[in-house]
């Protein structure tokens, strides 16, 4: 008895099609609607080896269809924004820009990225997909189906919100490391001014 | 005849060995080993925030390096974001890519990072000779086929010296050190254009 309730905790359970169905519908209403995200984030960057996940903070900003601006503060000042096709960078004011029409992989990403933010990732042709309840939450797991993705990126974990909305992303590399990223404070449709997402 | 005195004098100092040609002189030697105590506890996670500057371009990342075993230290670069860009395992001289970006799988870009971390990294080194000037002492050591000087100020590492025909080729510098661990490196490369800096964090 004891051993099953042990077991228990924190399992997840394979969510029923029906209710799968339903999450769809929610979260694509919701990332329909979602013309911009402002966020506090907490990163974890896990690798096995260490004694401690590494933690850094920051704010997130997001303008539909696909400006991100990932504002690192803590443990120190970094910021990168998805922008035109382009990854601007600015390492505590030291300012660089990188094309991303050369790199598949990080443009890949950055879709990715804005998709999975908005929670608009459910594309059968490009992920394997997984629906699961964990804790009273949603959680979905995405496993892109392009090879060469596949060895950047095992796996797109997402939880959601009870309206539909990201509150963890977690990215899994082929090793099993991870990087997770937890939300909060989150506010959506708020005007963003364009000085947000100026490089 | 002063002329080619002068020229005589230039062409013998640049072909001194590196230690004399920086105004170092013979000392015996004290003892048979030095030590590079930079990555050496087990019990410490070692996280730099880095800067490569390659050619013009510069990029940055998390350089994690986690000593596992005598001898044998893991080191993963990742973007900022947590993607692993290279993940490599040196055990003595014995370089392991577990994992490396596709964009990055080059192998002389390969190779330069693998020398790079064994000199960073590699910790006992046998003296083949030790040179003073003033209260800096340089260490000769052999290291991957390699001349390489280890500067000591007051009993401190403050730089390795990759020199290959009597010049620099590679320099490794520590600053802000304190409790064993170098807040501050730089490796700078002499003959090609990449700098790597790292501040830990």
């Amino acid at each position: 008895m004891f051993f099953l309730m042990a077991t228990s905790v924190g399992a997840q359970t394979k969510m029923d099609p029906a209710r799968a169905t339903e999450l769809r519908s929610k979260v694509k209403a919701q990332s329909g609607s979602t013309r911009t995200i402002t966020s506090d984030f907490t990163q974890y960057k896990h690798l096995d080896f260490l004694s401690s996940d590494i933690e850094s903070k920051g704010k997130l900003a997001f303008k539909a269809p696909d400006q991100i601006k990932w504002e690192y503060t803590v443990p120190f000042a970094y910021s990168v924004l998805f922008k035109n096709q382009k990854l601007y960078i600015n390492d505590g004011g030291n300012k660089s820009s990188m094309d991303l029409g050369g790199s598949t992989i990080f443009m890949q990403l950055n879709r990715l990225i804005a998709a999975s933010i908005r929670g608009d990732m459910f594309d059968e042709a490009a992920f394997d997909i997984d629906y699961y309840t964990l804790e009273g939450h949603d959680l979905v797991h995405f496993m892109p189906k392009d090879e060469q993705f596949a060895e950047f990126i095992k796996a797109f974990h997402i939880r959601f919100g009870t309206a539909g909305e990201v509150d963890m992303l977690k990215m899994i590399e082929p090793s099993g490391d991870y990087t997770q990223i937890i939300f909060s404070n989150r506010s959506q449709n708020q005007p963003l001014s364009d000085a947000i997402f100026a490089h | 005849m002063r002329f080619l005195l002068t020229s005589l004098c230039l062409v013998l100092v640049g072909c001194a060995p590196y230690p004399k040609k920086n105004g170092f002189s013979d000392l015996a030697p004290v003892q048979k080993e030095i030590r590079n105590p930079y990555f050496s506890d087990m019990a410490k996670d070692y996280i730099y925030k880095a800067t490569v500057t390659a050619f013009d371009k510069s990029f940055g990342g998390i350089l994690v390096v986690k000593k596992l075993g005598r001898e044998h230290h893991r080191i993963v670069f990742t973007t900022r974001m947590g993607n692993t860009l290279f993940d490599f395992s040196l055990i003595g001289e014995t370089f392991e890519v577990n994992r490396i970006v596709r964009e990055m799988n080059r192998k002389i870009l390969v190779n330069v990072l693998k020398r790079d971390f064994v000199a960073l990294t590699k910790e006992s080194l046998r003296i083949e000779k030790t040179y003073g000037n003033g209260n800096e002492s340089l260490v000769q050591v052999d290291l991957l086929s390699n001349k390489h000087y280890y500067t000591f100020v007051e009993g401190k590492l403050l730089k390795i010296t990759r020199v290959r025909k009597g010049k620099e080729k590679v320099g490794f510098l520590f600053s802000g050190i304190n409790d064993n661990i170098a807040k501050h490196i730089e490796i700078v490369h002499k003959n090609m254009a990449l700098r790597i800096v790292l501040n830990a964090i």
